[in-house]
């Protein structure tokens, strides 16, 4: 089937991923302890980043939901990788030079050998 | 015969990229731009000058065509590379704008120091 | 209507225009943004008229000079220009979202000095990438790539009181000007080779007798342009010089300079010129190579930035990889289903992803101009004082990640389908992409949508000239998205099979002479 898509289909998904959180929901409370109606359980958590808490340092962040964390656990778990494409972009003109002349002999080579 | 004008135009070339690569200084940098730039007139130049029959060609011009004896070079190289001076001079005073108005920001001319932005 | 007579004043408006631009500016502010409006809503109008007449009546060839293609003493003094349904589709976005930015600058600009160059530079810049669309000639293509990229190294450095557009400003002049030269190389090389530098008769020549030197100037065509495109590796200065220019400048550069300059010309010379007369296998895959580096490094860049435009940028770079995955599996897959919609998916995503980028940086500058600030940790809560432009945000940000309802989706889902159907493992590498795509834009969107900090409290909507553009934009993603099979299979396929047929091309310069 190329090129084929029905908007219908997504509907149904759509509806169905709603049924499927709203039973979760219900699981989720039921067996749930009842600290997430009472206490710190209320407050919305994102990574690590309390609202009420004062940072020392940060007191114009106070209370700001950043999103500066949100994507924490994906740059934790690749922060390898982030770590080598930062320091790749080094910012300097010469290095975007370098990389323009290896572009282009990696590009006259494959074709020399292979076009 | 050794055609000299490809291999200068060619070692131009090369020798503006080095520049472009090795050196620090961004007037050094603009006139290697410009190096690179005169290597390929050099060579469009040089791809329109053909030797037929042993004879020296003479300039392009149609007018009285019909009555030349000799051959003639090729316009069209000519068009291309007065076109490509003037974009190159455009270029080189842009370029030079630019570098002015860095030093007067950063206060140097060294390439290394321009370097805030990245990551 | 003709479409042959109107064809000039595609370049003729704009560039009447952006010369009588510094005269008109002497009568005052008024006259002269009303100038500015008026002359690029003529080149919209121009250009529609030319989409319309290529799509009613097949491709176009308009000369310069002699009529004939042989010439006097076998030698043709002339240039063409040849519009096909590529080209004019090309055409139709480059003046609607250079007329919006237009728009969109009254406003924007009102607090700056010197906006008689300004709009002189951005009629120029449209000038130069509508030349590119429209021109049958190599040459002529270098005069406009260089009065784009020019143009554009101009705008990028032109808050030059500030070191940011300064630097940003070498950083893309001096490595362009030799990725220009590249260019120039290649074609000095073709002329050496085969004596015209007319497209379609270059291709005549080099499907007679492929030498080395066509491959040597394809190498180099290609170097250079991937550098225009802002392929990685060699992406980075787009990444410093997007940000830096002013945001409708931006949503030009991102939105328009980096596919006309950049993917359309790589697509119109490897389709068109070289065609079937190298291996397509092999520079479809050195396409293919780029690409997926390009969508991985470009989308996981966007997830770390804490600067709004350059997250931006960074999104560009890895859209583009989207784009060049489906050129390369286009000539890799070459003539058969999947070659089709890979390509007809690239040239989908171009399109659209120019209403989204310029939609997502016009929404930017909108933020700048009203906070002062493009930082995402001080942002957070705009959505409170700032609903409309928030909610642009959200369209523009779930289009471009591909959501279903939008436009952005249905050229995605192009791309993926021939990828998988292709080779299984490029079409994980574009949902790996595509996953680092939806992080960094979740990122921007808890921003907005979280507790308002006391700084955005002051802020507002901004005013109609600023609010419009992103409005019509908003509109049409929307509208696009929910027609997307029919655009697919009236527009996109017959633009692909258009690009795809160079004996077309090659025939259309023959017979219109």
């Amino acid at each position: 089937m190329l090129g084929y898509w029905d908007a219908l289909y997504f509907v149904f998904v759509f509806i169905i991923g709603l049924i499927l959180a709203y039973l979760l929901d219900k699981w989720a409370k039921r067996s749930g302890m009842g600290t997430r109606e009472t206490g710190d359980g209320t407050k919305i958590f994102i990574s690590g980043e309390d609202p009420d808490r004062i940072i020392p340092g940060f007191e114009h962040l106070e209370g700001n939901y950043t999103g500066r964390n949100v994507m924490w656990g994906l740059t934790y778990a690749l922060k390898n990788f982030f770590a080598v494409l930062r320091r790749d972009h080094t910012g300097l003109l010469t290095d975007y030079a370098s990389y323009l002349v290896i572009t282009t002999a990696f590009v006259l080579g494959v074709l020399l050998i292979w076009g | 015969m050794i055609q000299f004008q490809f291999i200068v135009a060619f070692l131009m070339i090369a020798l503006g990229i080095y520049a472009f690569l090795a050196k620090r200084n961004l007037l050094k940098l603009v006139l290697a731009l410009n190096i690179i730039d005169s290597g390929i007139h050099l060579l469009l130049i040089s791809l329109g000058y053909r030797m037929e029959l042993n004879e020296v060609p003479t300039a392009p011009i149609y007018t009285g065509y019909e009555t030349l004896k000799s051959p003639m070079v090729g316009p069209l190289p000519q068009a291309l590379v007065l076109t490509s001076i003037v974009i190159g001079v455009c270029v080189l005073s842009l370029a030079v704008a630019l570098t002015i108005n860095a030093y007067r920001h950063y206060g140097t001319l060294d390439v290394r120091a321009l370097r805030r932005l990245r990551g | 209507m003709n479409g042959e007579t109107i064809l000039p004043y595609l370049i003729i408006v704009p560039l009447f225009g952006a010369f009588s631009m510094p005269i008109i500016s002497l009568a005052g502010r008024k006259a002269r943004e009303a100038w500015a409006v008026i002359i690029s809503g003529i080149t919209l109008l121009v250009g529609s008229a030319v989409f319309h007449s290529v799509y009613e009546n097949g491709p176009m060839l308009y000369t310069l000079g002699a009529k004939s293609p042989f010439g006097k003493a076998n030698f043709p003094v002339r240039i063409v220009w040849e519009v096909d349904l590529l080209s004019a589709l090309m055409v139709l976005m480059v003046t609607l979202v250079a007329f919006l930015a237009v728009l969109y600058s009254l406003g924007y600009m009102k607090h700056d000095t010197g906006l008689d160059k300004y709009y002189t530079l951005i009629l120029i810049l449209e000038l130069g990438m509508l030349g590119i669309a429209i021109t049958g000639d190599l040459f002529n293509f270098y005069v406009f790539l260089e009065i784009m990229s020019i143009a554009s190294y101009a705008l990028v450095a032109f808050r030059n009181d500030t070191w940011e557009g300064i630097e940003a400003g070498i950083k893309y002049m001096f490595v362009g000007s030799i990725a220009s030269s590249l260019v120039l190389l290649g074609i000095a090389l073709l002329y050496g080779q085969y004596g015209t530098l007319t497209m379609g008769y270059l291709a005549v020549k080099i499907a007679q007798n492929p030498t080395v030197v066509a491959k040597v100037a394809l190498a180099f065509f290609i170097a250079g342009l991937l550098f225009k495109s802002g392929a990685s590796p060699v992406h980075m200065w787009l990444a410093d010089a997007h940000p830096a220019a002013p945001s409708s400048i931006s949503a030009m550069l991102s939105g328009l300079v980096i596919k006309i300059g950049g993917v359309y010309a790589l697509a119109r010379i490897l389709f068109s010129i070289y065609g079937s007369s190298v291996n397509m296998k092999t520079v479809g895959w050195v396409i293919i190579i780029f690409a997926c580096i390009t969508l991985i490094v470009g989308n996981a860049m966007a997830v770390i930035q804490t600067d709004m435009k350059r997250l931006l940028a960074y999104s560009s770079v890895g859209q583009i990889g989207y784009i060049l995955l489906g050129i390369g599996i286009g000539l890799a897959a070459y003539g058969s289903r999947t070659g089709d919609i890979a390509l007809a998916g690239a040239i989908y995503h171009t399109f659209n992803h120019a209403l989204m980028k310029a939609l997502l940086f016009l929404i930017a500058g909108a933020v700048i101009h009203e906070l002062g600030t493009r930082n995402l940790n001080e942002l957070s809560g705009l959505a409170k004082t700032m609903p409309k432009t928030t909610f642009a945000f959200l369209i523009g940000a779930a289009a471009i990640v591909g959501l279903p309802p939008l436009n952005g989706f249905a050229s995605k889902w192009l791309i993926y389908e021939s990828s998988a159907m292709f080779n299984p493992i490029l079409a994980t590498i574009a949902v790996i992409g595509t996953a680092f795509c939806t992080a960094a834009y979740v990122r921007v969107l808890y921003t907005f949508f979280g507790k308002p900090s006391e700084k955005v409290m002051n802020a507002r909507d901004p005013d109609a000239t600023m609010l419009w553009p992103m409005i019509i934009l908003a509109l049409a993603i929307i509208v696009m998205g929910l027609f997307p099979w029919q655009i697919s299979d009236k527009v996109m396929i017959p633009v692909a099979k258009a690009l795809e047929n160079q004996l077309g091309y090659i025939a259309t310069l023959m017979g219109g002479a």
